[in-house]
């Protein structure tokens, strides 16, 4: 009796840490904001010049540090102040919400030591020694040396502070146990292996290397989630499915990827958000006006030489598109989208995408398009492209099948090849959108 | 909606109402950011933008009346099927469905006039000087309705306006635009001639979300493309019609399906 006492306990358990793991790998696809809040008076913070003084050199470091890791983009929600954290994190099991990782010696780090700061980079591990939930990305962050971890530090206790307190999270049992984390970091937190450079590497290949795989943590998004909701093997970069979004392959790959992009495309794309072929639009969006716009031409660089090294992703088969949806397809994009992309997609380099030969909008999962034309994008302003093109939202004009429609024909024209979509993927995204019904700006006029 | 009245008490309570708020009280509560006489705003540190919002235009719905009586829409179909009758050129305003637009205007803050002020002194403007009157549209055109059904049982052996001959309708019509009828109640006949002319147009040309134009029928005989975008392939080829189909805010057929 006894033992069947513990046998069913140890199961209870199992039971509970798989489920948490479970519910991990479902929080891990979409612990993204639901809204961008770029501003560009908060990337001003992360710019102001240091005066010269006995640590300014490392400052100046540490403040580097902190747009290379596009900190802002989580630690900032709307109409808060820089590092003040409380950005909701939307996940399928609860809210996580940012820290505040300001000054403020109550509520943010300013009375952290450089080893308690260390831990919470290094290992997950906050202030009051627990467990910190890795949509903090200390599983990249942990690459750091401990020099930088220092200078971080440094920089943020320079911060203004700010006397808020985040909420605190909101999660559904077993997730909202601190504890749970501690089984993820055993079976899923593993140091980088060492890049390994390929013999005609360019010299600045391995600098990218360590920006791509550590501080800039570009996999946390553009990698694929294993079950444990870490980084799925074999599939590096190849692009990653958000929760409402995708983030797209960075790979070598024509169609999906990067294939077609040259390095100075990419520089362009990472410094001002915008180039001859696509914008950075939502999570992107931010990264730039945070992070990419703000580093070195150096850095973007070497990102750029290091991601366009990254082998082709295998390319999938490709169900054929139904012709009538194509017909109406091309009705649709003739009427509702020429406006900006033009007719042919042929687009406005810089300022309005060409759709033709698009990767976004090849993507295999067409969540990211299926986004973009519901809820509309704002492309994210930098210093070099101040002003935050938009498109619109498309929800309250088209139906589900008319956005499947244009999507399907967006897909499979000028070049373009992917999978058809078909409408009830669109009303899944819509519910998750809560744009069932339609949601009206105060500048919409009169209503009936 | 109830009906208007216009008796002294009301009359002198609203201009009281009016000449104590102001312009700015009289519109501001209605008026939408973007529109004539809306507040100003100021906007800082970026354009607003939120993801999922959109500028919709606002449509309608149904298919029922909101505003007119039975007997208003009988006179309504019967004025609107005179100013544009249906003929081999093109559908008429009551084929293209305006008495339904101009229902729903009226029945909406164009009717309640959320967009001109309202207030006293009443003088006769010029015609630069645009709309002046004491009534919304809304009160327009039940009150002008009623006085020339009054004027019509008076001249027309007791018929209502609808039961007169298309002729008979065409020559009042002709009377009221050029002013020669004197109806009661304080109802200008001329005024109210040229606010109809001017909505059964809008109701026959405007975006088919709005409840008239039914099936672009006003656009396809005049061969507008509607709320078409990109013309540039089209700029330098003089003489060619123009291919695209009509399209209005919420597409056409071809959206939804191959033919």
């Amino acid at each position: 009796m006894r033992i069947l006492i513990r046998v069913v306990l140890v199961l209870i358990v199992l039971g509970i840490i798989g489920g948490a793991i479970m519910a991990w790998n479902l929080g891990r696809a979409s612990a993204l904001p639901s809204g961008p809040v770029t501003s560009v008076a908060a990337a001003k913070v992360i710019t102001q010049p240091i005066a010269d003084g006995p640590n300014a050199e490392q400052l100046r470091r540490g403040q580097y540090l902190v747009r290379m890791g596009d900190c802002l983009s989580c630690h900032l929600r709307a109409g808060g102040e820089p590092f003040g954290g409380g950005l909701g994190l939307n996940t399928p099991f609860g809210v996580i919400y940012s820290s505040n990782i300001s000054s403020d010696p109550t509520n943010g780090i300013g009375n952290w030591t450089p080893d308690q700061f260390y831990k919470a980079m290094h290992d997950g591990i906050g202030g009051r020694g627990q467990h910190l939930y890795p949509a903090f990305p200390y599983p990249w962050f942990r690459n750091l040396e401990r020099d930088d971890d220092d200078a971080l530090l440094a920089y943020l206790k320079t911060t203004p502070p700010v006397a808020y307190k985040p909420p605190g999270n909101d999660l559904i049992f077993p997730m909202n146990i601190r504890f749970m984390v501690s089984f993820w970091n055993v079976i899923a937190l593993h140091d980088a292996p060492k890049s390994q450079a390929p013999a005609d590497a360019p010299p600045d290949w391995s600098r990218g290397a360590v920006l791509v795989r550590g501080l800039g943590h570009c996999s946390a998004c553009h990698t694929a989630r294993n079950l444990l909701g870490a980084d799925k093997k074999g599939h590096d970069l190849e692009g990653g499915v958000l929760d409402a979004y995708v983030a797209p392959d960075l790979t070598g790959n024509q169609r999906t990827g990067l294939g077609r992009w040259s390095v100075d495309d990419i520089t362009e794309y990472l410094k001002t958000g915008r180039n001859n072929r696509a914008s950075a639009g939502g999570p992107m969006g931010d990264v730039v006006t945070y992070s990419t716009s703000l580093i070195t031409d150096e850095d973007r660089h070497a990102i750029a030489v290091y991601l366009k090294s990254l082998p082709a992703s295998p390319d999938t088969d490709i169900a054929a598109a139904d012709a009538g949806s194509m017909k109406r397809g091309a009705a649709i994009f003739s009427d509702a989208c020429t406006a900006c992309h033009l007719e042919n997609a042929v687009g406005q380099p810089t300022l309005f995408p060409p759709l033709g030969n698009n990767a976004v909008a090849q993507q295999n999962d067409p969540t990211g398009v299926l986004h973009i034309i519901l809820a509309g994008m704002r492309v994210g302003p930098s210093p070099t492209r101040p002003s935050p093109l938009t498109m619109p939202s498309f929800a309250w004009k088209l139906t589900d099948q008319q956005v499947a429609d244009v999507t399907t024909y967006v897909r499979n024209s000028w070049g373009n090849r992917a999978s058809p979509v078909k409408a009830d993927q669109v009303a899944k995204l819509r519910r998750k959108l809560d744009l069932v019904n339609v949601r009206l700006t105060d500048n919409s006029g009169d209503q009936p | 909606m109830d009906k208007p009245k216009l008796d002294r008490r009301h009359f002198l309570l609203g201009s009281a109402v009016a000449a104590t708020a102001g312009v700015a009280g009289a519109l501001g509560a209605k008026v939408h950011d973007g529109e004539l006489g809306a507040p100003p705003r100021t906007y800082q540190g970026g354009v607003p933008w939120q993801e999922g919002l959109a500028d919709a235009p606002p449509g309608v719905s149904g298919t029922d009346y909101k505003f007119f009586t039975a007997a208003e829409r009988e006179f309504i179909e019967a004025a609107v099927s005179r100013l544009i009758p249906n003929d081999e050129v093109g559908p008429g305003a009551v084929e293209a469905n305006v008495p339904f637009f101009l229902d729903r205007q009226l029945a909406g803050p164009f009717g309640r006039g959320d967009h001109y002020y309202l207030g006293g002194p009443w003088a006769k403007g010029a015609p630069e000087q645009g709309y002046q009157s004491r009534f919304s549209p809304a009160q327009m055109y039940r009150a002008a309705i009623g006085a020339i059904n009054k004027y019509t049982h008076a001249n027309h052996n007791g018929a209502d306006f609808a039961k007169l001959s298309e002729d008979e309708r065409d020559a009042l019509l002709k009377d009221f635009e050029a002013g020669k009828v004197q109806l009661e109640d304080g109802v200008d006949a001329k005024a109210f001639f040229t606010m109809l002319l001017q909505n059964t147009k809008e109701g026959y040309f405007s975006d088919p979300i709005y409840g008239g134009n039914k099936d672009m029928g006003a656009w396809k005989m005049i061969g507008f493309p509607g709320a078409h975008y990109d013309y540039r392939e089209w700029v330098s080829r003089h003489g060619e019609p123009v291919p695209f189909p009509p399209v209005g805010f919420k597409g056409r057929p071809g959206w939804n399906s191959e033919t």
